[in-house]
């Protein structure tokens, strides 16, 4: 009941995204029936309806990924500290959330049902009656516990991942009960990564040694000053907090300082995504893949391929968008360059993601196109409605992300504005920012289709 | 219209206000502030304090009464143009530091000149130079996150105080800090504030801090006071006689 009232008190942008969610879940609906009507009406081609609704999974993925993103930004669902205090946790949150969810797929997979039937000839009275007929299967009776159970795998499948990506997350890390023992007996293990050798090099184990800096830099000369037993604990302390803990233990003579240790300074490098170095093994790997593919036998090899430029363009994703962001604003930016960039570098997870698969569905299209020597000829009406689904399900996940961003950053702008920031330098920022993506991902794009094509072409 | 006093800069004639919603917020305020003083606005939460400081640097468009800044008339200005003045000549410390979290602090520091046109090597000085004598120069490269959070308001400070403002507005600059910290930042603010001839107004509900300021004027109930008797919150533990539950 809760869900009802929340949906229906929406803004008309929040109701325009859940439409679009049930417009792709609609779409995605209809694709399994035609699949389901094309089984039926050829019983004897097993194989080929396999392939069929195997290649449902694509519009299945992007509707899903579309229903994430739209639950992720959805205002009525995020926790608020007036709804906290009635008892409505982030737990009940994620239930509502799970619910509107479920709601907007099984609005459009009714939608598809209704739309499947009429367009089989099933119900009448309106234009295009039986249009389909004979693509659907029209003469034959429908298998209903195939079809709703086709129409249930979409709001199933997106209500379980909204109600897993949303789930109270505990802030605090799991604590660590289990005492574990270094090398030779030490207590804990090294601070970061050892490479060869690293273990005995001169040094190394002192304190104050660069290498093992971060652990005790809380403890600066003192800990050398001291005497051994001391030196022994602050070597082997794993964060500045246990370093610090192990002087003041041992410190009981002395006056304790002031104040409590300083905090580790962050790489400035932290913030940036990791995935980029995987991303571009696997999309090169994917297009070797192709390539070698090309020679031979074409079918599973080059879909695998496809497959792996898919996945390393989407890891790539993130690492290109914080590379964008930092070309942005290298050198000696102004306050825009320096706006611009610096918001596209914090947020380059939210956008990359999204930004990788709309990257990936954009190559596939332009190989397509380009293998099929025309846009029109080569498509039938399930194909072309296919391909509406996922260029519009992964183009509204981008939008949709873009939207998150923009929530997520209200309160900088809004200090922003109180600085003194023209509006105008904000939206400059931000057509900056939105300039900036194309001009780097469109090339590739580009790149990526003209090789995944060339090996098929020949 | 009568011209306001020479030395007061900035100042405000029967001011009032009403919310949105239509809740009261100030009900004729008449103030002077002077060159280079510190002027604590002192009162309870709810009085109007904040209110009365967003009046007075433009940033509420003021509905009824007057506020002249440097004898020009402020309520009769244009968004853009009180966007312009607000941006030239005011300062302004919120009670949380807002910085902006994907610049580092010496890049918080500066936006402000950078945002008046001033060039970036430039700013990088005069924010490296604020940040040192607020006592946050050796955290001027990480990222705001990384800091506590009276660090934080003292990088607020430098932030305003950087481009030398006219007229600074500090609205509760220390209400979520512990005794410590709040002591230090204030002593910081005052300092620097008297040594640049800064005008301050500080909005604030503690005595303490009221009393290192050079006036105070006190507010209750969105109206000025001249000698507020409150009284003393007594001990309501152990008295059954208010109780609402009989």
């Amino acid at each position: 009941m809760l869900a009802l009232r929340l949906t229906r008190a929406a803004r008309p942008a929040v109701q325009l995204r859940r439409l679009l969610v049930a417009a792709a879940s609609a779409g995605t609906g209809l694709l399994l029936l035609s699949s389901l009507g094309h089984a039926l009406a050829h019983p004897e081609a097993a194989d080929a309806a396999a392939l069929r609704l195997a290649w449902c999974a694509a519009p299945l993925a992007a509707t899903v990924y579309l229903a994430l993103a739209v639950a992720r930004t959805d205002p009525g669902t995020r926790p608020r500290p007036g709804l906290s205090a009635v008892g409505l946790g982030p737990a009940r949150l994620m239930a509502v959330s799970a619910l509107t969810t479920a709601l907007s797929c099984s609005l459009g997979s009714l939608l598809a049902l209704l739309f499947f039937l009429h367009l089989r000839g099933d119900l009448t009275g309106l234009p295009f009656d039986g249009a389909a007929a004979g693509l659907l299967a029209a003469g034959l009776p429908l298998p209903v516990p195939a079809a709703v159970t086709l129409l249930t795998v979409l709001p199933v499948t997106a209500t379980a991942a909204v109600a897993v990506a949303l789930r109270p997350r505990d802030p605090r890390p799991p604590a660590r009960t289990v005492r574990r023992f270094g090398r030779f007996g030490a207590l804990g293990g090294p601070a970061g990564p050892e490479t060869f050798g690293a273990y005995g090099r001169f040094g190394i184990r002192l304190p104050s040694a660069p290498g093992d800096g971060r652990g005790v830099a809380a403890g600066n000369s003192r800990g050398v000053a001291a005497g051994d037993g001391r030196t022994a604990a602050a070597g082997e302390g794993r964060t500045a907090t246990a370093a610090a803990a192990a002087l003041l233990e041992t410190d009981g003579d002395r006056p304790a300082p002031e104040s409590a240790p300083e905090p580790p300074v962050p790489d400035i490098r932290a913030g940036s995504p990791a995935g980029l170095p995987w991303g571009v093994a696997l999309v090169t790997a994917g297009l070797a893949a192709q390539a070698y593919a090309g020679r031979s036998a074409p079918d599973l090899a080059v879909l695998l391929g496809w497959l792996l430029t898919g996945v390393g363009l989407v890891l790539a994703g993130p690492g290109l968008t914080h590379l964008c962001g930092r070309l942005l604003q290298a050198g000696r930016p102004g306050v825009l360059r320096l706006l611009a960039g610096r918001g596209l570098m914090a947020e380059a997870a939210r956008i990359g993601r999204p930004l990788g698969v709309v990257c990936t569905v954009a190559s596939a299209g332009c190989a397509l196109t380009a293998l099929s020597g025309g846009p029109a000829p080569a498509f039938g009406p399930l194909s072309a409605l296919g391909a509406l689904v996922v260029g519009g399900a992964t183009l509204g996940t981008l939008l949709t992300s873009a939207v998150e961003a923009r929530q997520y950053r209200a309160g900088t702008t809004a200090a922003l504005l109180r600085l003194g920031a023209r509006p105008a330098l904000l939206r400059g920022a931000a057509a900056l920012r939105a300039a900036v993506l194309p001009a780097l991902f469109g090339p590739l794009v580009l790149v990526i289709a003209a090789l995944s094509a060339l090996p098929l072409s020949r | 219209m009568e011209a306001p006093p020479d030395n007061d800069v900035l100042w405000a004639r029967s001011l009032h206000f009403t919310h949105r919603d239509g809740s009261p917020g100030l009900a004729g305020i008449s103030l002077g502030v002077r060159q280079g003083e510190i002027l604590a606005v002192n009162g309870p939460r709810g009085s109007g304090k904040t209110t009365l400081l967003r009046c007075l640097s433009g940033l509420l468009p003021v509905r009824s009464g007057e506020v002249w800044f440097n004898s020009s008339p402020l309520h009769t200005l244009g968004p853009a143009a009180r966007e312009r003045l607000c941006r030239e000549r005011f300062g302004w410390i919120d009670p949380e530091p807002v910085l902006v979290p994907e610049l580092s602090v010496w890049e918080n520091a500066a936006l402000p000149m950078m945002l008046r046109g001033a060039g970036r090597r430039r700013a990088k000085v005069s924010a490296l130079e604020w940040l040192k004598r607020l006592d946050v120069g050796d955290r001027a490269r990480c990222r705001p996150r990384a800091l506590r959070h009276a660090e934080r308001q003292r990088v607020a400070i430098a932030r305003a105080l950087a481009p030398g403002p006219e007229v600074l507005f500090a609205d509760e600059p220390t209400a979520p800090l512990h005794h410590a910290d709040r002591t230090q930042v204030l002593r910081t603010l005052a300092t620097a504030a008297r040594s640049h001839g800064i005008t301050v107004v500080l909005a604030t509900h503690d005595p303490d801090t009221a009393a290192l300021a050079d006036r105070t004027v006190a507010l209750l109930d969105g109206r000025r006071v001249h000698t507020v008797h409150l009284p003393d919150v007594p001990d309501a533990e152990g008295r059954a006689a208010c109780s609402l539950s009989v």
